[in-house]
């Protein structure tokens, strides 16, 4: 079974191209525009990994970040911060936050999946093993 | 002295001639008569230098004159004259009596010459005088303790103590009858006598002259009065045409005894007074102390008007200052205010930047990711038509996203807002990974890549985010600007530093265009620009980038042959 991806991201027409190159490569997507909506998705669907837009309105990323790796169900999933802020401390200011990786807006493309996947097997491999038969 | 050495002499002479006398008892007259003249030859030399005795009347006048007890005489004058008369080899014997005793004794040519003599035009009839005075003297009012006498007119009706027959008792008694004062005039035989009346309330007041009054009136227990009158100078005086000799030899000694300090006369007078005496000093002296005094008055003055001046200069330098600090509060509240503007100006600034910087990156999120999707033909197949139109939004899009970045680093750099992330790594693995970013780019183009590191443990000291865009900079242009042969990235060490070098083959830079290959927007010519797409901040960016890192970028090239970009790195960056 294809492993389960939450993406949390209030741009539309991100969110699409991501979950289009996902699901072109057989993953299942789900989307939360919102923190509170993500958190909530997390609980319910326990996703295999999780990408974090920074900037979304009401509660950021780096909160999001934070409130999930509090929280002893949902800390082993691992984050990684999808963002197009590019100053000089948004990189150390996702991984102090709890993020595990960081990509860089706008994504490539042909490459994007390929980390994505890279991401899974590197913090994940505890997780899927537990929870495949 | 000498005279009576001689004398000695001679009498040495007399007894050895006496010798002779008995030896030749036996000659002849004639030879006795030699004898005898030889004899008062010699006694007559002798009898001339026997002492001359002077004769000097005595009477009780302490200081000046006094007679003890035991009947010795001192005093000013007896000492002055014992003085002469050891100069002079003169005998002094003191004939004493009371003053009117000694006065007629003088008349009668029983003395030579009277001590303490007032000199009066009257007395001048009858004495001579010689010129230089010993003393000068005033007489002097002493009154009864608690009288009160402050001038001559308090005198009336007074009981008046004087010396008898004593130029005060004439002085007195003329003044009085002058004034018409009803004073009674108390004769007394002594200065001590007339004090003694005084004291035992027979007399009011005392006149004696002021070297007795101020030896004596503290010891009678009288008050000494501002009434003071008849100055007199005192002299030896003889009988009119007798002994003058004896007076041109006192006036000799005593003129040259007072021209000279600490002479006997001197002492003298202040063992009987136990005043300092008035001693004239050289006029060289007085004149050399004025001059110091002046000289010290006068740079007191101008000291004084020197430290008013400085005061008033510190002052005002005060002031001055005062002012001074105002103003510099005043400009660094000013400056702060300006800074905080500034600040926050750069706030703002950097605000924007972030912004700008995300708010392009989306859409172009967008453009890159579909044009990429759609290229991928994850959607569908593409026609050779789409394709091509497609591939060239992607690379506009990916020249876009390039300037947004490098114009991003151009202006944190400017604002020195860049901050580095210093971190210990491999140089190898990372040099790897720059390869496997270019590999694509140099396959495409058939180009060699080589990669020549001396030791490939080396570990570095910097941030690696940035070392890498550089070194992808450099090697990405390197590529760029190669249509064959190879590019080959190399590292050695040399002291603490590391030398990393990216050597091509491609078509080199002209030398004039060397200089300004750092500059921002400076790809060489328009025609390179169309054919080899950049940002043209790429090359300012990596020594901006290198210079923060302690480090520098230098080229060599030569136009056909090749360049040679060369890194110059500290081991220990973050350290220095």
């Amino acid at each position: 079974m294809k492993n389960l991806i939450l993406i949390i991201e209030d741009n539309a027409d991100n969110y699409y191209l991501m979950r289009y190159l996902l699901e072109h490569r057989g993953y299942k997507v789900l989307g939360a525009d919102s923190g509170w909506m993500g958190i909530e998705l997390a609980h319910f669907n326990n996703p295999d990994i999780i990408l974090l837009d920074i900037q979304l309105p009401g509660m950021d990323g780096y909160e999001i970040a934070r409130q999930l790796k509090s929280d002893p169900k949902l800390c082993v999933i691992p984050i990684v911060a999808v963002t197009s802020y590019a100053m000089a401390h948004d990189r150390e200011q996702a991984l102090a936050a709890g993020a595990n990786g960081y990509i860089e807006k706008p994504i490539n493309p042909d490459t994007f999946v390929d980390e994505i996947e890279k991401y899974i097997l590197d913090f994940g491999v505890a997780h899927e093993d537990s929870d495949s038969r | 002295m000498k005279k009576i050495h001689t004398a000695a002499v001679n009498n040495n002479d007399k007894s050895f001639s006496g010798q002779n006398a008995y030896r030749f008892c036996n000659i002849s007259i004639p030879q006795t008569v030699v004898l005898a003249l030889i004899l008062i030859v010699v006694w007559g030399v002798i009898f001339p230098m026997q002492a001359r005795v002077v004769k000097v009347g005595a009477y009780h006048n302490s200081p000046k004159m006094i007679i003890t007890e035991s009947g010795a005489v001192s005093g000013i004058f007896a000492d002055i004259i014992d003085q002469i008369a050891s100069e002079e080899g003169w005998q002094i014997e003191y004939i004493k009596g009371t003053w009117d005793e000694g006065l007629s004794r003088l008349q009668s040519g029983e003395i030579d010459i009277m001590p303490d003599m007032a000199f009066t035009t009257t007395r001048a009839a009858l004495y001579d005088f010689h010129r230089e005075p010993v003393l000068y003297s005033w007489s002097q009012i002493y009154a009864h303790k608690g009288l009160s006498i402050t001038s001559f007119q308090d005198l009336d009706g007074m009981r008046i103590a004087v010396l008898k027959g004593s130029i005060q008792e004439t002085t007195l008694r003329n003044m009085m009858a002058g004034f018409g004062f009803n004073s009674q005039i108390i004769p007394a035989s002594s200065f001590d006598d007339a004090f003694e009346l005084v004291r035992s309330d027979q007399a009011d007041v005392a006149v004696t002259n002021t070297y007795f009054g101020n030896l004596k009136a503290r010891m009678y227990n009288l008050d000494d009065t501002p009434v003071v009158f008849e100055p007199s100078t005192l002299f030896f005086a003889s009988k009119k045409g007798r002994n003058t000799d004896l007076l041109e030899r006192i006036d000799f000694h005593l003129k040259e005894q007072k021209s000279t300090p600490l002479s006997p006369y001197y002492q003298t007078i202040r063992l009987w007074t136990s005043e300092t005496p008035k001693y004239r000093l050289p006029r060289w002296i007085v004149l050399t102390v004025i001059g110091i005094i002046l000289v010290l008055i006068l740079s007191t003055v101008v000291t004084f008007i020197f430290k008013h001046q400085l005061a008033l200069r510190t002052r005002e330098l005060r002031l001055i200052n005062h002012e001074m600090e105002l103003r510099i509060v005043k400009r660094t509240e000013e400056l702060a205010a300006a800074m905080e503007k500034a600040q926050a100006a750069d706030q703002l600034k950097s605000a924007f930047l972030a912004t700008m910087s995300h708010e392009l990156r989306t859409p172009l999120n967008s453009i890159i990711g579909f044009t990429g999707i759609l290229l991928q033909e994850l959607p569908g197949k593409l026609n050779e038509e789409q394709t091509k139109q497609l591939r060239i939004v992607q690379t506009s899009a990916r020249h876009l996203l390039a300037l947004i970045n490098d114009v991003l680093d151009v202006s944190k750099i400017e604002s020195g807002q860049l901050e580095l992330n210093w971190e210990h790594f491999h140089l190898m693995s990372m040099m790897q990974k720059i390869m496997n970013l270019v590999k694509t780019q140099a396959d495409a183009k058939n180009l060699e890549l080589r990669l020549d590191v001396e030791n490939p443990q080396d570990t570095i000291h910097a941030d690696q985010r940035r070392l890498e865009q550089v070194l992808l900079n450099l090697l990405s242009n390197a590529i760029k600007f190669t249509e064959s042969g190879s590019v080959t990235i190399s590292c050695r060490k040399s002291n603490e530093f590391y030398l990393i070098s990216i050597q091509d083959t491609g078509i080199g830079i002209p030398k004039e265009h060397l200089r300004m290959l750092f500059q921002p927007f400076r790809q060489i010519d328009s025609g390179l620009t169309r054919k080899y797409e950049g940002t043209g901040l790429g090359l300012s960016i990596s020594r901006s980038l290198m210079r923060l890192m302690h480090g520098e970028i230098t080229v060599e090239s030569q136009a056909g042959i090749g360049s040679t970009f060369t890194i110059t790195l500290p081991i220990e960056g973050g350290h220095t």
